[in-house]
């Protein structure tokens, strides 16, 4: 059995490379459309290698933390589970356009590079807000 | 002529809609054994463990499912009626299995095949 504190250092060490993947997503996105296109190459070989098995494993140590704590009887965990939700979501849409526009689409853009890099970025603080404080 | 399509983008497309047919009959498998093995069990013979073991398990299968659904929408060719199926079938049981022959379908089309040259 692997021991509890291990489990959620690689969690967190998961997170980081997770946010990291999505904030050069967004960016490799924004770069992409002014034409330049490897960077949105470079970045879904990052995705591909590193992102995507940290996306992995953080809901899968995610799950097994909040299992072991008895977390899912807490609320402020479904508010942290919403944002992450959201997160994973985000990584999908992102990794969709990256592949459009890789391929030469030229895409209408609802979302701009400042709104999303807003939302990932507040997305966090409130994640690590509810993770340590656990206010509910 | 014949030429092959050499389109890196395309590999990624065939190997997103390849990593979506996996997924779906993966969601659709747990949601079967959730509802028809798990369910009962913890019910008529009080195995409570049954659904404490499944009910996550299906959930990581959804989460990934979803994820699947969304890079692979995300990145274009498919119709609205197309994404309500994909969306349906994580909901309902066997609505993986019917989406079997739509997937394969899109696999097909996704494929880089020879093209004529003019």
């Amino acid at each position: 059995m692997i021991p509890y504190l291990w489990v959620k250092a690689l969690h967190v060490a998961c997170v980081l490379l997770f946010v990291g993947g999505l904030f050069s997503q967004a960016f490799a996105v924004a770069a992409a459309q002014r034409g330049d296109v490897g960077a949105a190459a470079l970045v879904s070989v990052w995705d591909r290698r590193v992102t995507v098995p940290a996306m992995l494993v953080v809901w899968l140590t995610g799950a097994a933390i909040a299992t072991e704590g008895r977390w899912f009887e807490s609320p402020w965990l479904w508010a942290k589970l919403a944002l992450v939700l959201a997160l994973t979501g985000l990584h999908g849409v992102q990794s969709g356009r990256l592949r459009r526009l890789q391929r030469g689409d030229l895409l209408q853009m609802r979302m701009r590079l400042d709104h999303v890099v807003a939302f990932i970025a507040t997305s966090v603080v409130l994640v690590a807000l509810l993770v340590v404080l656990k206010p509910f | 002529m014949l030429q092959p399509t050499p389109s890196a983008a395309t590999a990624e497309d065939l190997a997103q809609i390849r990593r979506l047919r996996l997924l779906s009959l993966v969601e659709a498998t747990t949601l079967l054994v959730l509802l028809l093995v798990a369910v009962p069990l913890k019910h008529s013979l009080g195995y409570a463990s049954a659904t404490r073991i499944m009910g996550p398990v299906h959930g990581a299968a959804f989460i990934a499912y979803a994820w699947s659904v969304i890079t692979a929408v995300s990145g274009g060719g498919w119709s609205r009626s197309e994404i309500a199926r994909l969306c349906f079938g994580a909901f309902v049981p066997f609505g993986g299995f019917l989406n079997a022959g739509l997937l394969r379908r899109k696999q097909a089309e996704f494929a880089p095949g020879p093209t004529v040259s003019p």
